[in-house]
């Protein structure tokens, strides 16, 4: 069907190159009737300038195609990036044509061949991604290349968690399904006239099956997190509105608890590209973490503060300015070796109190959302004193203004490369 | 090989785009090396280990080339100025991406005499430094092919993380082994393993170093700034 529907657009491209090409060698024609009598036409200087109007005219149509179209020349560099590819692939496409799979179709392909190819690209979110490759002539000495990209991700991204899920559900849930199944062995037998024991037996039972319901959820909320992480976020994020929703969403968790919540945001923090849901997800789990983690074995009050604010570029080793969101606590901390391993799934720092109520993904699903976001985490831990996270996002679409549809000069295609 | 073109004005800078181009080619044969060890090791797959190592002699050779290339367009055209900095720093740079693919294939050599029923060790944290360590690598590659003395510096400034973890997992392999003597056999491969990785972020950062210097005229300064892990 998706295979079916790019052969189209390829063809259809082509076709639109094909019609361009010749409208420009009539217009040529006949500017050239009158100074053709000395076959000087054939000398690569003279005719580079109508076809570089050729290549613009051919990139003013091809940007009207609505597919991930791109044009390179036959070395096999970027000449051209119409909006669709970057929409869908952005900073991705100098590393989508680099792979060596794209380079080696690219390289073989003669005047009006055309080639496909599937790539895998593992960073920053894996994608897998079919090319379609097809040699055009444009002029004397002078061709072209026109690519389709496709985006294959999601269904690469079905097909992986499916065999993830069976794995990690079967590993994880197997610890309370086997404490469940003891407690029904005992209560059949040795349990079975003794109500005191049934009831003390069925609280447990009850915990249990709580903790799976948990682990289910967040396994589900894991699965949807990764299944969008290739997706470009469309909406537009308000700071406020997201700190308002956070308030509300934690004040059950807060209330009659011995922590508490201390919100530092200064007005009018301007408006970021992202999920506004997905926002609020990551802000929710880290205080989340903040309080299950942050009161320790003594069960003190913590105190968690959120704190927001807008970076500047370079700060924080991003070069582009942010926005920035601070979870704070004064728990424990945690130890500096157990710090990048954090967002790892099922990762827990052993011997903490929340061992038993935490599953493991809280992070991780942070990690992702962050990930579809071109964003950062860092984290900052002193033991004994309390750990802060902070979540950062760029301001703007994350690509940086000045590398915007024409990636470079498109004023002189490239000759063949031998190489 | 290089040909002779009527124009000098434009065959100088159509000889620059080819070092370009091919610079960009080896720079994808390396990360797809380094993507394949990685496959490799986490899914143990060992079609990606032996294609991992195959790549070598390509990596090799346009190493050669470019160096050809480089020094012939320095002996004939003399460049100036930026163009001056980016040949030298594409001579640099190839040696730099040639030596990461030797660590990705020689990490794929590894994975296959990992233990596959050693599961008592788990690879989680073998992972996310590789995952990092490309990110590092395919962004001093992006920085590379646009000129990007920020996304450079970006890149350099996150090699830290990796080495927090190198350091991490280091600590972590020796207690395998203290532990338990039978993991000792697959712990000093993982740690080979680990190291490389280090190494192949080192190699990335050197390319930044390199790409900063083309773009502005600068060097970054010997001592990297510390901070928090940023995962």
């Amino acid at each position: 069907m998706a295979g079916f529907g790019s052969e189209n657009i390829l063809a259809g491209a082509a076709l639109l190159a094909a019609a361009v090409m010749a409208w420009r060698v009539m217009a040529s024609r006949a500017g050239r009737r009158a100074d053709a009598l000395p076959k000087t036409d054939i000398d690569p200087a003279r005719a580079a300038p109508p076809s570089a109007d050729a290549l613009s005219r051919l990139i003013e149509t091809l940007d009207l195609v609505p597919a991930a179209i791109l044009v390179l020349d036959a070395g096999g560099r970027i000449l051209h990036a119409g909006p669709g590819a970057w929409e869908l692939f952005g900073d991705s496409l100098s590393a989508i044509i680099r792979h060596p799979a794209a380079q080696s179709v690219l390289l073989r392909l003669r005047d009006g061949d055309r080639g496909e190819v599937d790539m895998l690209l593992d960073v920053p979110v894996r994608r897998a991604v079919r090319g379609q490759f097809r040699r055009v002539r444009l002029a004397h000495g002078e061709s072209v290349v026109l690519a389709t990209l496709l985006d294959w991700s999601e269904q690469d991204a079905v097909e992986r968690m499916r065999t993830d899920f069976v794995a990690y559900a079967s590993h994880e849930l197997r610890t309370p399904l086997a404490a469940l199944m003891g407690f029904i062995e005992t209560l059949r037998g040795p349990a079975a006239d003794d109500p005191q024991a049934q009831q003390r037996f069925l609280g447990v039972m009850a915990a249990q099956a709580a903790r799976m319901q948990r682990l289910l959820d967040r396994l589900l909320m894991l699965s949807r997190a990764q299944m969008s992480e290739h997706r470009k976020p469309r909406g537009q994020v308000d700071p406020a509105e997201t700190i308002a929703r956070v308030r509300d969403e934690t004040a059950p968790l807060l209330a009659g608890g011995p922590a508490t919540l201390h919100v530092d945001a200064p007005d009018g923090l301007p408006a970021f590209p992202g999920d506004a849901d997905q926002i609020v997800q990551v802000l929710l789990n880290l205080i989340e973490n903040a309080i299950k983690y942050g009161s320790g074995a003594d069960d003190r009050a913590v105190r968690i503060g959120l704190r927001v604010r807008v970076t500047a570029p370079g700060e924080g080793g991003a070069a582009r300015p942010g926005i920035a969101f601070t979870v704070t606590d004064n728990g424990p901390g945690i130890e500096a070796r157990h710090l990048p391993r954090l967002t790892e799934r099922f990762y827990r720092v052993e011997g903490t109190a929340a061992r038993r109520t935490g599953t493991g993904l809280g992070l991780a699903i942070v990690k992702h959302i962050i990930d579809r976001h071109l964003g950062r985490l860092a984290i900052d831990s002193v033991v004994g004193r309390g750990t802060s996270f902070t979540v950062w996002f760029p301001l703007g679409d994350g690509l940086s203004s000045n590398r915007h549809e024409t990636i470079m000069d498109t004023s002189r295609p490239q000759p063949a490369d031998p190489g | 090989m290089p040909r002779e073109h009527a124009h000098t004005v434009s065959s100088y800078e159509q000889e620059l785009d080819r070092i370009r181009a091919m610079m960009a080619r080896m720079g994808g044969i390396v990360e797809n090396q380094m993507a394949l060890a990685m496959a490799a090791i986490v899914d143990r797959d060992e079609g990606a280990a032996a294609g991992a190592s195959e790549c070598d002699p390509q990596v090799d050779a346009l190493e050669r080339d470019v160096e050809a290339l480089a020094i012939r367009l320095l002996a004939l055209r003399a460049p100036l100025a930026g163009d001056l900095r980016e040949v030298v720093s594409a001579l640099k740079i190839t040696g730099d991406l040639e030596r990461i693919g030797d660590c990705a294939a020689s990490i794929a050599r590894r994975s296959l005499r990992l233990d596959p029923a050693d599961g008592r060790i788990s690879l989680g944290g073998l992972r996310n430094m590789g995952r990092l360590v490309q990110e590092n690598l395919r962004r001093a590659i992006d920085a590379m092919g646009q000129h990007d003395s920020e996304r450079a510096v970006e890149v350099w400034q996150s090699d830290t993380v990796v080495d927090e973890l190198y350091t991490a997992m280091f600590r972590e392999l020796v207690t395998y082994m203290m532990e338990d003597p039978r993991t000792i056999r697959s712990c000093t491969h993982l740690l080979f393993i680990a190291k490389n990785l280090e190494r192949i972020g080192d190699h990335a950062t050197n390319i930044a170093e390199r790409v900063y210097y083309a773009a502005t005229g600068d060097l970054l300064p010997v001592v990297r700034p510390r901070g928090g892990a940023v995962v």
